[in-house]
């Protein structure tokens, strides 16, 4: 159907996330009317940012530096890490422009599923970090899925020992399932009353 | 609670049909395979946004479309309102409400309350104990929709539990220690969730349940019904629970890893009915059966009624051709014009005419709906559309 330099393309494009058939194929067409230089510097970006963006020593944000720019920056509160799965959140929390301390990126959540193990994910070296450091506080800012839940038991659980740990509702998922609401963190919170004694 | 109109968009069989209900009691009729069960499962799916036939939404949209569609207009006592549902060979789904997308599934369930009855309700009590299980976690949405999402998380850490146990054999090492405490702990914690409401629509359907199988089987017998979780505490303090599971868990640890597979746990539970003190499931004959599940769905409604405060729909699938005439008169006489009621059957033979004059009848024929307008001829004494399992 497509001659195969075109067919090509539209495979490699079908493989990125969200991007179906349909819309590989209209990626394609639409790279193929624009000028020459245009998509030299998109090939020459993709490369750039694959070759040369890597994670934070510190805290595995990903940056094209050794250390990233939030762990470099003076003015940012170091009594403060927040813990959170991905550069993503890092990149929404950053744009709330509220928080201003530091991150550490966790890298994944426990899920036995998918074969991830405790060890797989940035945990030991965010244990190492707190102890060298000595944060006053890490806040988790973990979804509260099953296997969000689960990862949040257990980094919580390491780090209780060594500073304060607190918890905020993050990356509420959207759509799809049936979701944390009000009502399931009110549920959760008679569940654990006592009667007055 | 009164559903006024059900429509349905390349859902099943049906390509685009309407049916508006005009009667307490709507009889559909049609031959095998034209597409009865599929308008139930419509109702049903508004209701719970589950489908007691499938898991997989492609099945329910109809064969070579992509999207279907189910909407219906509900008269509820706080007002008029139109539920949608969009489902989508894909599995991705869109709930709709009053026309407004919502963000949540949670958000339609719990507003059209349903009870199905069908023929294979009947091995309610024969069965295996997770058509039990599934039967009063149906209940447990149905009077709280926060339910729903309860029993999926801890069917989540089931699987991931599970996973755990299996990745560990693969490899013929043990998950550290550590680890598996991790899950242990999620699985108390959702367990316990599953464990109390479980235990709590169970004691409070039980005296109705109890009720109405004396009023059925004439006082001559009596009912029980017990729940029998997997793990048992002596008290419902939340420490108690917590402290049941691991031992529980502690105890079946050997088992567990080398069937590796979760052996603890709500997944693993069971009701049992028993009849003057004898279990139901092995000595119950079959009209002691069918008095016993008769009376949990008249149960049922009750209890939905009572807790919801209207009155559930009742979607009796196939099962009221298996009843002989006096449980027929028992049920149809119990649920009067209380409760709206959408009957199908194969053969309007099997009904008794009273109950025939007073019912909307529409006839389904390959996915098209047919409302029939003139009054129905019956010839008196038509015989009954034989069954052998009548009794
Ligand atoms: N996704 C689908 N697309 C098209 N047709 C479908 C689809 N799913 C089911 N059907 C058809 O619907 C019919 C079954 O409908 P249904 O189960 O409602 O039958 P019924 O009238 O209840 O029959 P019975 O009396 O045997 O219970 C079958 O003909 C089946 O092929
Ligand atoms: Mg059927
Ligand atoms: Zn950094």
């Amino acid at each position: 159907m497509y001659t195969l330099p075109l067919a090509r393309l539209i495979e490699q494009l079908q493989r990125l996330p969200g991007v179906g058939p349909k819309t590989a194929q209209r990626l394609a067409l639409y790279i193929l009317q624009r000028p020459d230089t245009e998509i030299q510097a998109l090939a020459q970006a993709l490369m750039d940012a694959k070759e040369k963006v890597g994670q934070c020593s510190v805290c595995f944000h990903l940056t094209a530096d050794p250390i990233c720019e939030i762990c470099l920056d003076p003015t940012r509160d170091r009594h403060l890490i927040c813990l959170v799965i991905d550069s993503r959140d890092v990149i929404a929390l950053e744009k709330t422009r509220e928080y201003r301390g530091l991150y550490h990126v966790l890298g994944g959540l426990i899920s036995p599923m998918d074969g991830i193990s405790p060890e797989q994910l940035n945990i030991q070296p965010l244990i190492q970090r707190v102890h060298r450091e000595r944060p006053e506080e890490v806040i988790l800012a973990i979804s509260p899925s099953v296997e969000g839940e689960t990862t949040t038991l257990y980094v919580g659980h390491l780090l209780k020992a060594f500073t304060r740990v607190t918890r905020i509702a993050f990356g509420l998922p959207m759509g799809g399932d049936l979701e944390y609401a009000d009502e399931i963190t009110l549920a959760r919170a008679l569940e654990g009353r006592r009667e007055l004694d | 609670m009164y559903l006024k109109s059900l429509s349905l968009r390349q859902f099943r069989n049906y390509d685009q049909q309407c049916l508006h209900l005009s009667a307490a009691k709507t009889i559909i009729v049609g031959d095998n395979a034209q597409g009865k069960t599929n308008l139930l499962e419509a109702v049903e799916l508004l209701s719970t946004l589950q489908s007691h036939r499938t898991n997989r939404d492609g099945d329910l949209v109809l064969n070579g479309e992509t999207t279907g569609q189910i909407h219906g207009i509900l008269e509820r006592q706080m007002g008029t309102m139109e539920l949608g549902l969009t489902l989508r060979r894909n599995g991705r789904r869109t709930v709709i409400l009053n026309g407004q997308t919502q963000r949540r599934y949670l958000d339609l369930l719990g507003l059209l309350n349903t009870v199905r009855f069908s023929s294979t309700d009947l091995e309610l009590v024969r069965g295996g104990p997770e058509q039990r299980r599934q039967w009063l976690d149906r209940l447990l949405t149905q009077l709280e929709p926060l339910y729903a999402h309860i029993w999926q998380q801890y069917q989540q850490v089931l699987r991931q539990r599970n996973a755990l146990l299996k990745s560990h054999h693969a490899n013929s090492t043990r998950p550290s220690q550590e680890e598996l405490a991790l899950w242990d702990a999620q699985l108390t914690a959702t367990g316990i969730r599953v464990i109390r409401r479980r235990s709590r629509a169970l004691a409070r359907l039980s005296p109705l349940a109890i009720a109405w199988h004396q009023l059925i089987s004439g006082c001559r017998e009596t009912l029980e019904i017990r729940y029998l979780p997997n793990v048992k505490s002596e008290t419902d303090h939340l420490e108690a629970w917590q402290q049941a599971f691991l031992v529980k868990i502690e105890e079946r640890m050997m088992a567990e890893y080398h069937q590796h597979t979760s052996l603890v746990g709500p997944h693993r539970d069971d009701i049992e009915f028993t009849i003057n003190n004898t279990p139901a499931r092995q000595y119950g004959s079959q009209g002691q059966q069918r008095t016993l599940v008769l009376a949990l769905k008249l149960a049922e409604l009750e209890l939905i009624e009572q807790i919801v405060r209207d009155s559930p729909l009742l979607l009796l699938d196939d099962v009221l051709a298996e009843l002989d005439l006096k449980r027929q008169n028992q049920l149809l006489e119990a649920i009067q014009d209380r409760f709206q009621t959408l009957i199908t059957t194969t053969h309007l033979g099997a009904f008794d005419a009273h109950w025939l004059r007073h019912s909307q009848v529409v006839t389904v024929e390959s996915g098209r709906i047919m409302t029939d307008q003139q009054p129905l001829i019956l010839t008196p004494n038509q015989p009954h559309h034989s069954n052998a399992t009548k009794i």
